[in-house]
């Protein structure tokens, strides 16, 4: 999966899963703030990005993600 | 049967009359079923039927159970004590009646930290009464 394929992917599945526009997920922008998550949140966010991109990240892979990049950063790494 | 009707408040914190699980039947990593029977005396019987709320204390009590013997299993220290998070997806088919027996199954979605994610379902005989979604948080 090339980087444009996941951030669409990505893009797609979260706007879906936490009612978002897709347009406020970019690159630079913090990913917790941009979908309001809560603590709790976090296991819907662990379950979408099984579904959607093959992996179950880690309490430890989201202490190092501030920015969708980051994000992306992790998906490559993942799954390439 | 892994825990038995006089044996299960060992297992989860509740009391009577708010205990809404009989048996515990299995319990493994990957979900835990329960039996219940709905006496008449039960508090949240209404014009005879079991109340939606009763049906969904009735799943966390199961992941109660099944959590609490898992974790017995693993060490001898007082069981974590567990909270509903939340309640997502919750559909509602049908009320047992006064005297229904009751099968619950759980099923371990995922777990991420100590928060597990869960589906629950409750049966009478093949009957599905009530379905949802549960974040359950041990602490």
């Amino acid at each position: 999966m090339t980087r444009d394929e996941i951030i669409e992917t990505t893009k797609r599945f979260l706007s879906e899963e936490f009612e978002v526009e897709k347009d406020t997920i970019q690159a630079k922008n913090n990913l917790q703030k941009t979908l309001d998550l809560d603590s709790l949140d976090y296991v819907d966010l662990v379950v979408v990005i099984e579904e959607n991109l093959g992996f179950k990240p880690t309490s430890e892979d989201f202490k190092a993600i501030d920015t969708f990049n980051d994000f992306y950063d992790l998906v490559e790494k993942k799954i390439n | 049967m892994l825990v038995n009707k006089e044996n299960i408040t060992q297992f989860i914190p509740q009391r009577a009359p708010f205990i809404m699980v009989d048996e515990l039947a299995h319990a493994d990593e990957n979900g835990f079923t329960t039996q219940f029977k709905v006496e008449n005396n039960n508090i949240f019987i209404e014009d005879n039927l079991l109340s939606e709320s009763a049906l969904t204390e009735n799943i966390a009590q199961t992941c109660a159970s099944g959590f609490g013997y898992l974790a017995s299993l693993e060490s001898d220290a007082e069981p974590k004590v567990g909270f509903i998070g939340a309640i997502t997806r919750l559909k509602v088919t049908d009320l047992p009646k006064s005297n229904a027996q009751l099968t619950t199954k759980v099923e371990i979605l995922t777990t991420f930290d100590a928060i597990h994610l869960v589906k629950g379902v409750v049966y009478e005989n093949d009957k599905q009464l009530l379905e949802c979604q549960m974040k359950i948080v041990l602490a």
